[in-house]
Order: structure tokens, then sequence, then C-alpha cells
């Protein structure tokens, strides 16, 4: 063999031993990545009367990373029509659960609950770069741990790209680029717009498919961010949400009200209200590992919402919220959301007679407390 | 707009793959197999 060939075959192979590493590397991560694209098996309750996709009321989403579960509980008896929307931003887990709780738990013997827990899909099909949050966390039932993905606020850029350095929303709202991957920024939706748009439009095509009267949009935010354990409400709402925070301060949970600014423009609690004439609610509890303060992410932040960093904030006066060292855990933040939409719910009997919604199994939030969410989630088997 | 990001990341992929083979400094071959990770990932729409 000429010396040249074999200083050429020598000068490859440590290309090829490289290349070799590039591709194991890439099985093995994109294996981790690929695995968020698997979903989390639901059990609906028995009472479930339909379960549906989105893209039954909107079917320019069938076949897309947009389309999701919708699960509709029709009661005997005519009353009121309830909307319960979880999943917006899939890495505020309490809005999931709650969801997800009720969807597994309920019957309605009167009026009508609608309820989407994965509202945006595409966000649970990846994580928030460079975070560090674990892909999954696990709710100990009594068949064993189920475990839920812990997404992004935002759609996958892989189903939707690129974001435009300035968004323009469907309301006229200008935005930063990457909100238009956020869905409660994207009402009242593009019929023909990008995914997200999509989305946003599907749902207010069920909101006015099922005519429904109450919505709620169910959310988490960060200790250090000023709307927090709130509801947030359209002006059309302003009545029903006054008379709950009644019921609820009475019960142990405080919740400060915030009215909807009109001219923030793109979100759930301002577009329902607005594009579907609708009572639009949304509710916010505090997350730690959704905000900046927190210290090492971790399933066991996310579920048991133990930090030192925010209880030490919390002693500065800080933050927003009262944060004790035993942290506020997954199991509160669905028992505040559980109070409240039992509360709303009481509140629209008050006001509304005829619009009464009769459920039953809804889940008490003192027995949450009590027993843990495993206690009220179907077992994984 | 899919073609569009395949053809812009196959592109840069390309000129990786081409820069791993004519390189001779070992840890410069060893960084470009990293990014390489990275430009394939995208190329396959997994991340």
């Amino acid at each position: 063999m000429r010396p040249s060939l074999i200083r050429q075959k020598a000068a490859v192979l440590p290309a090829l031993v490289c290349l070799a590493g590039t591709v194991l590397a890439v099985y093995f991560s994109g294996g981790e990545f690929w695995s968020m694209h698997r979903e989390e098996t639901f059990f609906p309750a028995a009472g479930v009367t339909e379960r549906r996709m989105l893209s039954s009321y909107f079917p320019a989403l069938k076949g897309t990373a947009g389309d999701t579960e919708v699960y509709v509980f029709r009661g005997r008896e005519n009353g009121g029509r309830l909307f319960i929307l979880g999943g917006t931003h899939p890495n505020e887990p309490a809005g999931f659960l709650t969801a997800v709780v009720l969807a597994e738990g309920i019957s309605v013997g009167r009026g009508t609950v609608v309820i989407i827990p994965r509202a945006n899909a595409s966000g649970f099909t990846h994580s928030d770069p460079q975070e560090g949050n674990p892909q999954r966390y696990p709710i100990r039932t009594a068949g064993g741990p189920r475990y839920f993905r812990l997404g992004s606020r935002l759609t996958n850029p892989v189903h939707q790209w690129p974001d435009p350095v300035i968004y323009v929303n469907p309301a006229g709202q200008k935005l930063a680029g990457a909100e238009s991957r956020n869905l409660n920024r994207c009402y009242p939706g593009r019929a023909g717009g990008t995914l997200t748009e999509k989305v946003a439009f599907g749902i207010m095509e069920l909101i006015r498919g099922e005519r429904i009267d109450l919505g709620i949009d169910v959310h988490e935010s960060a200790p250090e961010y000023p709307v927090i354990n709130a509801i947030v409400f359209h002006e059309s709402a302003s009545e029903l949400v006054a008379t709950a925070s009644l019921d609820l301060g009475a019960e142990g949970f405080e919740f400060r009200l915030e009215a909807s600014p009109p001219n923030l423009r793109g979100l759930s609690h301002r577009e329902w209200g607005d594009y579907a004439g609708i009572e639009a609610v949304l509710l916010e509890t505090a997350n730690a590992s959704h905000g900046r303060l927190k210290g090492k992410p971790s399933a066991s932040l996310v579920v048991d919402g133990k930090d030192r960093f925010y209880a030490k904030a919390a002693g500065l006066g800080r933050l927003f919220v009262p944060f004790p060292e035993e942290g506020i855990p997954l199991k509160l933040r669905v028992a505040r959301h559980l109070a409240a939409i039992r509360a709303l719910l009481v509140s629209l009997k008050e006001i509304k007679p005829a619009k009464e919604i009769v459920i039953a199994g809804f889940p008490d939030p003192a027995e949450v407390l009590k027993k843990d969410l495993g206690f009220f989630l179907h077992s994984p088997k | 707009m899919r073609i569009i990001y395949h053809l812009l990341v196959g592109y840069l992929t390309g000129h990786l793959l081409f820069f791993l083979f004519r390189e001779k400094i070992f840890w410069a071959r060893v960084s470009t197999s990293l990014v390489l990770v990275m430009f394939l990932l995208r190329l396959l729409l997994v991340k």
C-alpha cells in the first residue's frame, strides 16, 4: 500500500470514530426527547357521555399535533354549561391535574360539563430549553405511581416554526415573537393561522358549539408574579366571582380578584368573554417549580413544592404569596383550584338558578388535602 | 416552511460533516461531532 493512502486512511479513521459517537449520542438523547411524545393515559369516569377530539369542533385540527381530547359530561336535566380548560401551559401541573382529577371522577346530573385536560397538546411534547426541568413527575395512587409529563409553556417549535420577530395576535396586540406559540395569547384564534392560533380557534368553536355559560381556564404562576392565588375575570363574570370569593374566604382559601384588563388582548379571560359572550374566568396558584428564584429543578419540587430559596424570599417580603418552609405542594394547588371551581358553581346557581349544574363525585378540596391527589386518580393499570 | 427548515439544517449539517473529515486536530473533531449531535436532532425533527 502506498504511504499517502495509509496517511489518508489514518486521517479518516478518527473522523469515523467521532461520527459513530455522534450517531450513538443522537440515538440515546433522541430517544429521551422522543419519549415526551408518549401521551399519558387518561381513565375518564364512568359518567362521561362523549369522548371527542377538538377536531370534531374544528376539522382543520384533525391529524395535527394540536388536536386534543375533549370529555363531555351531559346530565339528564338541562342546566348550565361549564367548560374547564387544563394544560394551556403544560409546565403548570396543577392546572392540568385539576382537569384530569375532574375528568376521572365526576358525573353530571344536571347541565353539561366539558373538560379538556391537554389544551396545548403540542406543548406537552417538549420541555423548556435550559430550565433543567424533569420530563415527568409521579403521583402515587393506590395501584402504583402514575407519571405525567411536565411540558413547556409554548407549542413545540418542531410543530410551529419560525417565530416572528414581533407577533401581532388575532386580537391585534403586539407581543414578543415567541408568544406566537403561547396558547393563552392567541385567542380568539385564526381558522387559517398558525397551529397555536388554530387550537385557540378550535377552543372558541367548542365554546360556541356547546353554548357554554361559564369557562374556567386553570393555570399556575411563579410565587414572585403579582397575579397569584388569583381569580382573573372578564367583566361579565364580576358578580359571579365576587360571590364566589366570599364563600372561598369562609372556607379558608384566600383569592385576590383581578379584573381582566380590556387592553390586554389575546388571553382566555378577555377573548372568551368578548368573542363568545360567556362568563370567563382564569385561576392561578403559586408553583415554585415555575419561578426564577427556585433551587435545583426536580420532580419533588413539582410535587412537594418545597424550596428553601422561596421560603427565604418570602421571609424577606419579596413574594406575593406566603411561602412556608414546608412549601406549597401540588395537592394544595389542585385543592385551591377545585375549591374555586366549586364556589363558582355555587354562585352560578345562586345568581342564575336555571343555570344550575349538579355534579356528583366532585372531589372535596379538604379531602384532597387529607388523602392526597392519588386517591382521586385512577390506578395506572 | 418545513422544506426550508430541512434545507437550512441539512446544509449546515453537511458543512459540519465535511469539516469533521477534513479537520486534523483531534479536539476540533470531537467538538464538531458534539455540535453535529444537535444538528442531527433538529434535522430529524426530534428536538
